[in-house]
């Protein structure tokens, strides 16, 4: 037999005994799954137009191919391909095989490779399956209604990523595991492993990539990530090509990626080399025995047998020693398992590897959590506890599935299981004891992870960082709520393990149930709360300003009902574990029905709890307003009304006068109030609709005198008795009762409004609080019933426009009086004009001191700051930035008032609520901030949060309330751009150049990521239907009203936007795009340059894309002269400036509040050019210093894509 | 009192292992000998509550524990053919562990118990070395010092002298001996020697079926006069092999020491009677039974203990 033919007959038979397990055929199943969620288009590239009937990117393109497969091998592959190679040699060592193998002509190496070459085609084989599968439902299968995220069947698509990226995965994660199994003949050092990796890859190499990442850095990760798919997006995806591209470019790997997958194999084939070796070395020292048993030999020489046997016999009879048996006490036997099983876990390596995983993952994610902008976070206890709170359960889950089925199995691989089972002791006891056991690993782990928290936040605070450590947000977060899932889990995996029995069979039940949960969370819709056992996502959504308060209710629920299926499973596994082993056919009169039910009656008891639990959670959570009721009544209100109502236009609402009695620990309020409408159009109005919330009973009245409108599934339909004639007004009046939100929710989720014990956000928008004059086209509307946007003619804006914002109509007055416990502040719109407290209940009255045009409410217990004409309410414990975003809404205040428009109201409050959502939303005088931005982000000259957040929802003053834009494409730019660009302004007006121009950066990157070529519409166009549409509303709005201004002047372009504010500020045309280039053309200086500007800008969808070639230095005399190429990869003819620089630009002296200050030691020289879209020019920079680097656009004042490769670095 | 009642194991296969299995024993050491593969282990674990049989039942003081296992295994010892421990855990430690689990006390306290024992198998010296790196020998002195442990009622071992060497061997029997005055005793295995020395009574089990249930005197009696012994060339054997049923044959310097049972009392020529021991009685009936003979007389008569 030759030595190939040897190796073959190892591989037959591991190849053989792989496909035969079952955790490849969950495996299989899984990834049947998955083959047929991508053929339904669930997951896709995002590109194309996601318009109905849009083309659409195709799931068969490689460029989707190689993401699936990249993603899928590193998500799950490596967890089976641990398992599979891994545990080879640990297998044979355990069936004692290793001697009489070896005994042959097998040489280790062919032994090792044979094994490695079994296990990794197994993979291969279940891999080429999944293919064939996904090319059979792509191609044969998939004939839906929509298949155009079907393109044609090409074998390269499906093959070319499993060469490209698979394949070297492939020997990569079965070939270390491989070899850490050879090496240590421990499984659970072998399941660290992909633990290890995968958490590195997904957690931080294909995730982590803030906008200021140096491109040298970006490109060394892409590199070193085994999966490659850091490589795929920061190439070809973060940035969207277009869908014509994704689906007919092929997808060319440069050498350095081709070289770096060249490595990752050879990492894998060397270790399975090094493995080889080391069999080779444990047989010639003997160690084939101390394999079996399962542990390393110790430094300590064995001793000789015959020493201990010349030893002379021992004196005297058993019956001397006295010996008695007892049956021994539940306690006693637990705790003697439980401190045998902890005594193995200190001398095992995985703990020792599992820990400075944690660590990692901890540090990771704290040090490197990133906020609105890229900013860095300040984490407090509570965020940070929450930030961790889902990798953290998901990890110790995985960690406590392997412990749990090796505890399980141990006695049985270490041949202990026959003695262990005949000893008196309980099952019961056994069970817990090594349950107890277990958990200490759980116990040690988040005992880390918590050190590890608190050395950061020490750390932090030795550098200046102003956060505490706080323990108890610690204690309920993972103590109160993870823990009990570690104690389901551990039962789960416990109970599984009993009734299969096989290591095999539930690792892959325990993974595949593990996948599923996180695929679902992330992927799907989240889990609702019944099967929710992982607690995902449900603590973090943390709030500091009161933790808990929104899902409290559900998750106690949620918690106590996994709890109560613990002994069920206990019994279970007890029951199945059985000490004995079973006899077929005494199984087969077992399941006979009279005996099955015989078994489940004795189960009753323990079933009844959780059946009990279960359905509370399961109707508690529908009754709500997530619930199906809900879900009806909604879609009754668009049923009923969409075709009536939807077009038509409201009388103006003059005046809002509310009653709002707060009681946010019952969730609840009672409002009453009357809105006064007066007919300021020329027609008459016999119906008026109004759209109210589940508040029934509500009492009407009209003029002062009881109504009962027609109730239109919520829209409420009042008919005067006299139709109200233009210029007439009425007053509409109502009381009512409400809860929100109400019940306990399905699923876990932030909430947009809420009245909740740690504080209250309600807005006018929609039927939250108060009624809304008018039907609401989005109530009611999802996947089943959307229909397509609005196409709108070129001329849609000529006569007048609708509001985009608030009621529609004229501005309206306010008096709006609160009612809230007395510790609480409440802040509404207007100035205050009444605080008062009595019996506990503080009341306070809002008044519009200037018309508005909507209204909300916000309330907590706040401590405040104030300011020129400004004040910050915010939770006492978030005081870290308040002092400088009072300085951002004094100086907005300042400024925007000098630019735009005179502020018209007394006082620009700014609110924190708790971190249930994660917005800020600039309503008149009273903005509402959620704690998850700015109050907690760090200040960072590359990313200045606090301020830009302030500085954004300030400018909404002008932007969206004195100037409020008018419905349709282009109207929201001139609200959220519009912010953007004052942003900017703010940002060059205080902190100077280095601060705008990171900032600008910013939301280059933000317009770049989240742009979608083939469906973006020029500025004009853009309605926010569309993916896509809000980046460029916000980001390439705002730049582009920058590049205006270099264009214009920036004391032309102010004076042209006060004219504009003053044209449409206070009249019922609302204004559009067009409308503010009208008005902005009379104030430029060069009306012809102007045009050309606007109609690429606003009229077309450019970006250019520079790129420097052939960049040369060269000594002059006394100088240098730095000669190029520039080149427009791009589209749109800009002017952009070209710098050859020295040394680094900004000093750190001057950072965060201050302005910046341009290092002493920076040199720069310039030279400007024009380019054509595809254009190139040469240029010439003379410098009277040695260049360093050469920088496209050094002032950012181009918006352009993919600026970081604009740069070039003279080789020192 | 043990009472063994028309057992029957079947694996799935289908395999029968026991194929109506009944004894009865109350007090001694009963031994229970067989080939490979005869079902004493089956037997032996089905004893010890381990698994459960495809039919009948074990009864002990009148309890069917093959229902109940939870009753045998508060008055058993028990040692297994083959065994491991804890690598990571001490001599001392695995036993004391053993002891809490077992529920034993004694007037000096467990872990003074636990190294009393271990000095009774002679791991006095290895008591603080971790198990793990014991050799085979000593690995086997641990599971059968536990197995003695704490005064059980019932003592059921299979082979348990495999790996032990001649003076540990004798060390165990005699304290099996000791064992066995006043409780039950029940050893599995196929040396015969360790029966003829150790056992009052025997069983012989072989293909699922005890075809002997007798004392060791007993048996050899039955073979009295019938025994033979001679050498023999090596071209006769086919020939004697033919005609005579041989009980053993060694070649000893090219010529066959051979023993023949000869019922009819006309033995091969040259060969002298001899006494009959043990091992001629067991390999006869096992033989027998093998070939397809059925049970021998002698398998019908059942002494009792």
């Amino acid at each position: 037999m030759t030595s190939f033919a040897r190796f073959a007959a190892v591989t037959r038979r591991e190849l053989s005994s792989a496909l035969r397990r079952p955790s490849y055929w969950f495996l299989f199943g899984v990834l049947a799954l998955a083959a047929w969620g991508f053929s339904e288009g669930a997951v896709t590239i995002s590109s194309g137009d996601a318009t109905a009937g849009g083309e659409r990117s195709h799931i068969t393109s490689v460029f989707a191919q190689t993401m699936f497969q990249s993603i899928l091998i590193t998500g799950m592959g490596a967890w089976f391909l641990a398992i599979a190679a891994g545990l080879v040699l640990i297998r044979d060592s355990e069936f004692q095989i290793g001697e009489i193998l070896h005994s042959t002509r097998l040489t280790p190496r062919e032994y090792a490779w044979g094994s490695f070459a079994g296990a990794a085609l197994a993979f291969l084989v279940i891999w080429g399956l999944f293919l064939a599968m996904s090319a059979g439902f792509n191609h044969v299968l998939a004939t839906g209604e929509d298949v155009r995220h079907i393109g044609p069947f090409v074998p390269g698509n499906y093959l070319y990523p499993a060469l490209l990226l698979g394949l070297p995965q492939i020997m990569f994660f079965a070939g270390v595991p491989f070899l850490l199994g050879a090496w240590t003949r421990r499984p659970i050092v072998v399941f660290a492993f992909p633990v290890t990796v995968v958490l590195v890859i997904l957690g931080f190499l294909v995730s982590w990539s803030p906008s200021w990442l140096d491109p040298a850095v970006n490109r060394a990760l892409m590199l070193v990530d085994p999966s490659g798919f850091r490589w795929l997006n920061e190439t070809f995806l973060k940035l969207d090509q277009g869908m014509d591209f994704y689906n007919t470019a092929p997808l060319p790997a440069d050498a350095g990626f081709l070289l770096s997958r060249i490595a990752v194999a050879g990492v894998g084939l060397l270790a399975v080399e090094a493995a080889a070796r080391n069999t080779a070395r444990r047989l010639l020292r003997g160690d084939t025995d101390a394999v079996v048993i399962g542990f390393r030999r110790s430094g300590r020489k064995r001793a000789p047998e015959d020493a201990e046997a010349i030893q002379p016999p021992a004196a005297g009879t058993l019956g001397e020693l006295g010996m008695r048996t007892e049956p021994p006490g539940f306690l006693a036997a637990a705790t003697a398992i439980g401190r045998t099983e902890v005594l193995e876990l200190l001398v095992r390596p995985g703990m020792y590897l599992f820990v400075p995983l944690i660590l990692w993952q901890s540090v990771s994610q704290s040090l490197f959590a990133l906020g609105p902008f890229d900013a860095p976070l300040l984490l407090t206890s509570g965020a940070m506890a929450a930030r961790q709170f889902n990798t953290l359960s998901l990890l110790v889950c995985v960690l406590l599935l392997f412990y749990t089925v090796e505890s399980l199995m141990k006695e049985r691989a270490q041949r202990f299981a026959e003695i262990y089972r005949t000893t008196p002791a309980g099952t019961g006891a056994m069970l817990f004891g090594k349950t107890a056991g277990t958990v200490v690993v759980a116990g040690v782990v988040l005992a880390a992870a918590l050190i590890a928290s608190w050395a950061i936040i020490v750390v932090r605070q030795l550098l200046g960082d102003p956060v505490g450590f706080d323990l108890w947000p610690f204690l309920a977060a993972w103590g109160g709520v993870m823990a009990p899932t570690f104690i389901f889990w551990t039962a789960f995996v416990t109970a599984a393990f009993a009734l299969f029995r096989n290591r095999y069979t539930v690792y892959g039940l325990g993974l595949a149930v593990l996948i599923y949960t996180v695929y679902g969370m992330n992927v799907g819709d989240p889990l609702p709360w019944v099967t929710n056992w992982i607690a995902w996502n449900s603590v973090s959504l943390w709030s500091d300003m009161g933790a808990f308060s929104l899902h409290g209710d559900a998750l106690l629920l949620n918690r106590l009902f996994y709890l109560s299926l613990v002994p069920l499973l206990l019994v279970l596994a007890m029951r199945w574990l059985g000490r004995q082993e079973f006899d077929a056919v005494r199984i087969l009169h077992r399941l006979q029905p009279r005996a099955l039910s015989r078994s489940g009656l004795r189960l009753v008891p323990f079933l009844l709890p959780p059946v009990f639990l279960g359905s509370l959670l399961f109707f508690w959570g529908r009754a709500g307003d997530q619930g199906p009721d809900a879900e009806e009544a909604a879609k009754n209100y668009w049923r009923r009304n969409v075709a009536t109502w939807t077009d038509f236009r409201m009388p103006s609402v003059s005046r809002v006068d509310l009653d709002v009695d707060l009681e946010p620990r019952e969730r609840s309020a009672s409002v009453s109030g009357a809105y006064t409408f007066v007919n300021h159009r020329d027609r008459a109005y016999p119906q008026l609709p109004i759209t109210a919330g589940p508040w029934a009973p509500i009492e009407w009245t009209l003029d002062g005198e009881p109504a009962e409108p027609e109730d239109r599934s919520g829209l409420f339909v009042i008919t005067p008795e006299a139709p109200l004639a233009p210029g007439d007004s009425l007053t509409v009046g109502f009381r009512y009762e409400l809860e929100y939100p109400r019940g306990l929710g399905t699923r876990a989720g932030p909430r947009n409004q809420f009245i909740l014990d740690s504080g209250v956000v309600l807005t006018a928008f929609g039927p939250t609080f108060a009624p809304v004059p008018g039907y609401l086209p989005g109530i009611g509307v999802d996947k089943d019933n959307r229909y397509d946007a609005r196409e709108y003619s070129d001329d849609f804006y000529e006569g007048e426009t609708e509001p985009a914002l608030g009621w529609g109509g004229k501005p309206l007055t306010t008096r709006i009086r609160i009612t809230v416990p007395e510790e609480y502040t409440a802040n509404s719109v207007g100035r205050l004009t009444s605080d008062e407290v009595r019996d506990g209940r503080r009341t306070v009255v809002w008044e519009s001191d200037q018309p508005v045009r909507l209204f909300n409410i916000v309330a907590g217990r706040y401590a405040v700051e104030e300011g020129r004409g400004t004040a910050i309410y915010y939770h006492p414990e978030h005081d870290y930035n308040v002092e400088e975003m009072s300085a951002a809404l004094d100086a907005a205040r300042e400024h925007y008032s000098d630019w735009f428009y005179p502020f018209p109201w007394e006082l620009l409050k700014l609110s924190e609520f708790p971190a249930y959502a994660s917005y800020a939303q600039g309503f008149p005088t009273n903005i509402t901030f959620s704690e998850g931005i700015g109050f907690l982000t760090k200040s960072d000259p590359r990313a200045h949060a606090a301020f830009a957040i302030v500085a954004h929802e300030a400018a909404h003053q002008w932007w969206g309330n004195i100037l409020t834009p008018g419905r349709g494409p282009g109207g929201n730019m001139l609200s959220e751009g519009m912010s953007h660009y004052a942003t900017i302004l703010l940002h060059q007006e205080v902190h100077g150049d280095r601060h705008r121009i990171e900032f600008a950066k910013r939301i280059e990157d933000l317009y770049g990521d989240g742009r979608f070529v083939d469906s973006e519409r020029p500025l004009v166009r853009i309605d926010g239907s569309r993916p896509g549409d809000g980046p460029a509303i916000y980001n390439k709005g705002g730049w582009v009203m920058w590049m205006l201004q270099q264009e214009m002047g920036r004391e032309h372009l102010l004076a042209g936007l006060r004219a504009f504010i003053d044209a449409y500020q206070s009249g019922s045309d609302f204004p559009v795009i067009q409308d503010m280039l009208a008005v902005l053309r009379d104030f430029a200086p060069d009306a012809e340059a102007f045009d050309a500007f606007t109609a690429q800008w606003f009229h077309e969808v450019v970006v250019p894309e520079y790129r420097l070639a052939e960049v040369k230095k060269e000594r002059t005399g006394s100088g240098w002269l730095v000669r190029g190429t520039l080149e427009n990869a791009g589209s749109g003819r800009m002017t952009v400036e070209v710098a050859a620089t020295a040394n680094e630009r900004w000093s750190d002296e001057g950072d965060d509040a201050t302005r910046t200050v341009v290092h002493r030691d920076y040199r720069d020289a310039r030279a400007v050019g024009t380019l054509d879209a595809g254009g190139s020019a040469g240029f010439e920079i003379t410098a009277g210093f040695d260049p360093e680097r050469v920088v496209v656009d050094p002032d950012a004042l181009v918006l352009q894509l993919r600026r970081q490769a604009a740069v070039f670095d003279f080789p020192e | 009192m043990l009472e063994i009642s028309n057992l029957v194991k079947v694996y799935p296969g289908p395999v029968a292992a026991l194929q109506g299995v009944s004894l009865e024993a109350s007090r001694g050491m009963l031994g229970l000998l067989g080939p490979n593969g005869a079902g004493k282990t089956t037997l032996m674990r089905i004893v010890a509550g381990l698994l459960e049989p495809t039919s009948g039942a074990v009864f002990l003081n009148g309890e069917d524990v093959s229902v109940d296992p939870r009753r045998i295994r508060r008055q058993l010892g028990y040692l297994p053919q083959h065994f491991g421990f804890y690598p990571h855990l001490t001599g001392a430690a695995m036993l004391h562990f053993l002891l809490v689990l077992k529920g034993v006390k004694a007037p000096r306290g467990v872990k003074r118990l636990a190294a009393e024992l271990l000095e009774r198998v002679n791991l006095r010296e290895a008591a603080k070395r971790k198990v793990g790196t014991w050799s085979g020998g000593m690995r086997q002195r641990l599971g059968i010092a536990q197995a003695l442990a704490g005064n059980p009622r019932i003592v059921v071992v299979d082979e348990p002298t495999a790996g032990l060497d001649p003076e540990e061997r004798m060390r165990f029997y005699r304290l099996l001996a000791e064992l066995a005055e006043d409780r039950l005793v029940l050893l599995s295995t196929h040396i015969v020697e360790d029966i003829s020395v150790l056992c009052p009574r025997v069983a012989v089990l072989t293909g699922g079926r005890i075809v002997a249930d007798t004392t060791p005197g007993e048996a050899r009696a039955r073979l009295e006069g019938a025994i033979f012994e001679g050498a023999v060339e090596k071209d006769r054997m086919a020939d004697l092999t033919d005609r005579f049923e041989i009980t053993q044959a060694v070649l000893i310097e090219g010529r066959n020491r051979v023993r023949v049972h000869v019922p009819n009392g006309l033995p091969p020529d040259g060969f002298e009677p001899v006494a009959p021991s043990l091992e001629d009685a067991y390999l006869l009936l096992t033989r027998n039974r093998r070939s397809g003979n059925g049970a021998t007389p002698e398998a019908a008569e059942h002494t009792g203990s």
